[in-house]
């Protein structure tokens, strides 16, 4: 889904993969063909996928007035001639969420991207244009969608309640978190930083789907302008590398006010069953990206219990997904559930009551090799996990 | 790519059939599956270096072993990570059908998959020629037996040529570049062909196995019929003239392992060893040519034994100079490691490679990936390695780091997969 573009703002360096959101009313696309579809039928005008061309010309988007139908939609972007225009965009009507892109398309190369467009108005954007903005209307029409809306319904409520739970777990923990730094108890808010981490962890692409919100709950050093650098991993680096409590009250009041923003803005949060399950693999490839490399939690050392907790939440949204997969695909369910069940067996010693990292042993604490073992267990989930999105919605 | 002839087996080839063509006419190569025939071996594969065109997958034989030996080199060892026999049986089979696919220069899988899905096929060789890949699998020791466990139900079928190889003298075997349950050998003309075929086939393995270690090899060290010229190793010299070749009598005798041996499943196969022999070349590059000349005991520009004018001359050990001194020192390695005097043959397929610096030491890593193909490793590698490692004067320029030993199965017929002898035997 490299196309899709997130929200996260421009210029800000995007950690993850987030889920394209929401109260935005596009969704990116999960069964845009269907089964047995070849390239060239998607692209086709055989009425399950239209195609919307694009040129990108000095001028900008040509067309500048783009009109479709709601469903699933393939945007080809071409570029002849145009030396400054390589991008097209498709935004909400305000401009603030990139639903979607396709960079990078220079003269005399071309790109394409789905969406799956819901009634309504939209920007697009080809920057670098003399006019760089245009609009896309998209009517009401077949919503393209097939599968049992009911049990699609079912799916998106039943994680829906998963998140709110989570988000509202984090902001007790992070409270009694906070309330420890702020008491000046060092060794209090060492032993609770990972504890308190866990129930955001399990809902991360939900939280890097909200803008601002990640980067100040969870951005590493370096990821943010120093002077903007909040969050866990600024307190975390005041407990660990300064020993020091002090001045972390304000820091930490923030951090709560931002759990807090989240999980109240949980019930604005519209989702598609396809980016439920495109949100356990993000979970997964976090692991893959950050954690397995102990780049995470880099003083602390406690990266298992962000690693256990990525895990549960990818089972959460795979569980809640699993009775839209067909039956014909009873086969990739199981390699999937077996793999959840290797991946927690390979986890299960390095699990120690009243270990350092929320019940886990400190990352630093593993040989290269069992940090080899662990990385390909995630591997071998996220594998057979990343073809679920594409299979919800048939 | 079931029936040679069938339908879907022209379709296959036909993605590529105008540089198939191009490549048959200039150099007499024949295609793929569609040679006929059961012999699957270098015949069918370019002799003369052609390199764009497919050498059959199926055969008497796994390709790859008699095969003329292409340039390049991706080998690949796996540690299989599942307990579950029926997990490693199934990717057996899907190994098997995506290299089927992968060898006649397809991509794995069905390419008619939705767009929101991960493409099957990872992309990057399209396009590319089918560049001679033949894809080989080898089955090692720890696969039957792993610490005393008889993991998979497997420890009966163990050939008993398939030996842990001994500990010889200079030794100084890195774990994590030796051993493994299974291997791939992937060889071709392009490495990123080979790397596409190893990472498709690692992907398909995810949950099941997992890469143990990996070796990339340039410009073959070996050649494996009369018509390949004999090409040089890092250290400069042209190595591999005293090799058996294709289509002989003695390669038959001494690569194929047969029923008689003791393990039927493995009659048609061979035993195959791998060592990472790292060469010393800051050393090497500072001896006098005369000195290198007498570690090797042959001429540098011609590779012709030394006392002799030519490469292919015989290795006369009892010749002498003006001053009666032997022209070969003893202890030379063409003089310790001559397979006649020994009366031991093995085929040899090793290749060149470096893995740039070592950043422990600052010099270059590089050297010679040794392949030996035999019938058993008892009889053959074993006894030939002893006498090396005792007295050959190139030890005090080389280093074995990385050792490995696998049961390669015989070839299949369509509608077979790797390993199927050994499962259901």
């Amino acid at each position: 889904m490299s196309t899709i573009e997130q929200n996260a703002p421009r210029g800000r360096a995007r950690r993850t993969r987030s889920l394209t959101l929401v109260g935005a009313a596009l969704v990116v696309v999960g069964g845009l063909a269907a089964a047995g579809c070849t390239e060239k039928e998607v692209a086709s005008d055989d009425g399950s996928v239209q195609v919307i061309e694009v040129a990108l010309t000095d001028a900008g988007c040509e067309p500048s007035s783009l009109s479709a139908t709601a469903g699933p939609t393939t945007f080809k972007v071409s570029n002849d001639d145009a030396g400054g225009v390589t991008e097209f965009e498709v935004l909400t009507a305000d401009g603030g969420r990139v639903l979607g892109e396709s960079e990078n398309i220079g003269p005399g190369l071309d790109g394409s991207f789905s969406l799956t467009l819901k009634a309504g108005s939209y920007q697009t954007y080809c920057p670098g244009g003399s006019k760089e903005k245009g609009t896309l209307e998209v009517a009401d029409g077949g919503s393209g969608l097939t599968g049992d809306p009911a049990a699609q319904a079912q799916a998106v409520s039943t994680y829906l309640a998963y998140v709110q739970q989570q988000a509202d777990e984090g902001v007790s923990r992070t409270t009694q978190f906070a309330d420890a730094v702020k008491a000046g108890d060092l060794a209090k808010a060492q032993s609770l930083f990972a504890w308190a981490r866990e129930p955001y962890e399990t809902i991360e692409p939900i939280a890097e789907s909200f803008g601002d919100l990640d980067p100040r709950i969870d951005a590493r050093e370096g990821d943010v302008p120093a002077a903007d650098w909040t969050g866990f991993h600024r307190i975390e680096e005041a407990l660990w590398v300064q020993q020091s409590t002090a001045g972390l009250a304000p820091l930490a009041d923030q951090l709560v006010a931002d759990m807090t923003t989240l999980a109240r803005s949980i019930p604005s949060v519209q989702l598609e069953p396809s980016q439920i399950a495109n949100g356990a693999v993000a979970l997964l490839d976090e692991v893959s990206a950050s954690k397995i490399t102990g780049e995470e939690d880099r003083y602390s050392h406690t990266d298992l219990a962000d690693f256990a907790a990525n895990v549960a939440g990818a089972k959460a949204a795979f569980q809640a997904v699993e009775p839209l997969l067909a039956a014909d695909e009873a086969d990739l369910v199981s390699t999937i559930q077996q793999r959840f069940a290797d991946l927690d067996t390979a986890l299960a010693p390095y699990r120690v009551a009243g270990g350092p990292a929320d019940g886990y042993v400190l990352y630093t604490d593993l040989t290269p090799a069992q940090t080899a073992a662990l990385a390909g267990s995630v591997d071998a989930l996220a594998e057979p996990l990343s073809r679920v999105a594409a299979l919800v919605l048939q | 790519m079931t029936d040679p002839g069938s339908d879907e087996h022209r379709d296959g080839i036909s993605r590529r059939r105008l540089l198939a063509v191009a490549g048959a006419a200039a150099g007499g190569l024949v295609v793929g599956g569609l040679a006929g025939g059961a012999v699957g071996v270098a015949s069918a594969s370019g002799d003369d270096g052609s390199s764009t065109g497919t050498v059959a997958f199926h055969g008497e034989h796994q390709a790859g072993i008699a095969t003329a030996a292409q340039d390049r080199l991706l080998f690949a060892s796996y540690d299989v990570v599942t307990p579950r026999r029926a997990d490693l049986e199934k990717m057996l089979r899907e190994w098997t059908a995506a290299a089927e696919r992968l060898t006649a220069g397809q991509p794995v899988g069905d390419p008619a998959t939705s767009a929101a899905l991960p493409p099957t096929d990872t992309g990057e060789a399209e396009g590319l020629h089918p560049a001679r890949l033949t894809l080989t699998v080898g089955f090692g020791p720890t696969l039957f037996e792993l610490e005393g466990t008889d993991r998979f139900g497997l420890a009966a079928q163990r050939p008993d040529a398939l030996v842990d190889l001994p500990a010889f003298p200079g030794d100084a075997l890195e774990a994590d570049r030796s051993g493994g349950d299974l291997c791939i050998q992937a060889c071709g003309d392009d490495p990123q062909v080979l790397f596409h075929a190893v990472r498709n086939l690692t992907r398909i393995g995810r949950g099941v196995v997992r890469l143990r270690w990996s070796q990339e090899g340039f410009g073959r060290t070996s050649s494996t019929t009369a018509s390949q010229a004999t090409p040089r190793n890092l250290l400069g010299f042209k190595d591999g003239t005293d090799n058996l070749r294709a289509g002989t009598a003695e390669l038959d005798d001494s690569v194929w392992a047969t029923a008689d041996d003791g393990s039927a499943w493995m009659a048609g196969g061979s035993y195959m060893v791998t060592r990472r022999i790292r060469n010393l070349i800051e050393v090497w590059d500072r001896t006098s040519l005369a000195e290198q000349e007498r570690v090797i005991g042959r001429v540098r520009a011609t590779g012709a034994p030394l006392g002799s004018s030519s490469e292919r001359d015989p290795i006369d050990l009892a010749a002498k100079d003006a001053a009666g001194l032997p022209l070969i020192d003893p202890d030379a390695h063409v003089a310790v490691a001559n397979q006649d005097a020994l009366g031991i043959h093995i085929l040899r397929r090793g290749y060149n490679f470096t893995d740039g610096l070592d950043p422990r030491v600052g010099q270059l890593d590089a050297g010679l990936f040794f392949i030996a193909y035999q019938r058993d490793p008892r009889a053959q590698f074993i006894p030939m390695q002893q006498r090396l490692a005792a007295s050959d004067l190139l030890n005090e320029y080389i280093k074995h780091v990385g050792s490995a030993v696998f049961a390669v199965p015989p070839g299949l017929q369509p509608g077979q997969w790797w390993g199927q002898g050994l499962m259901e035997s």
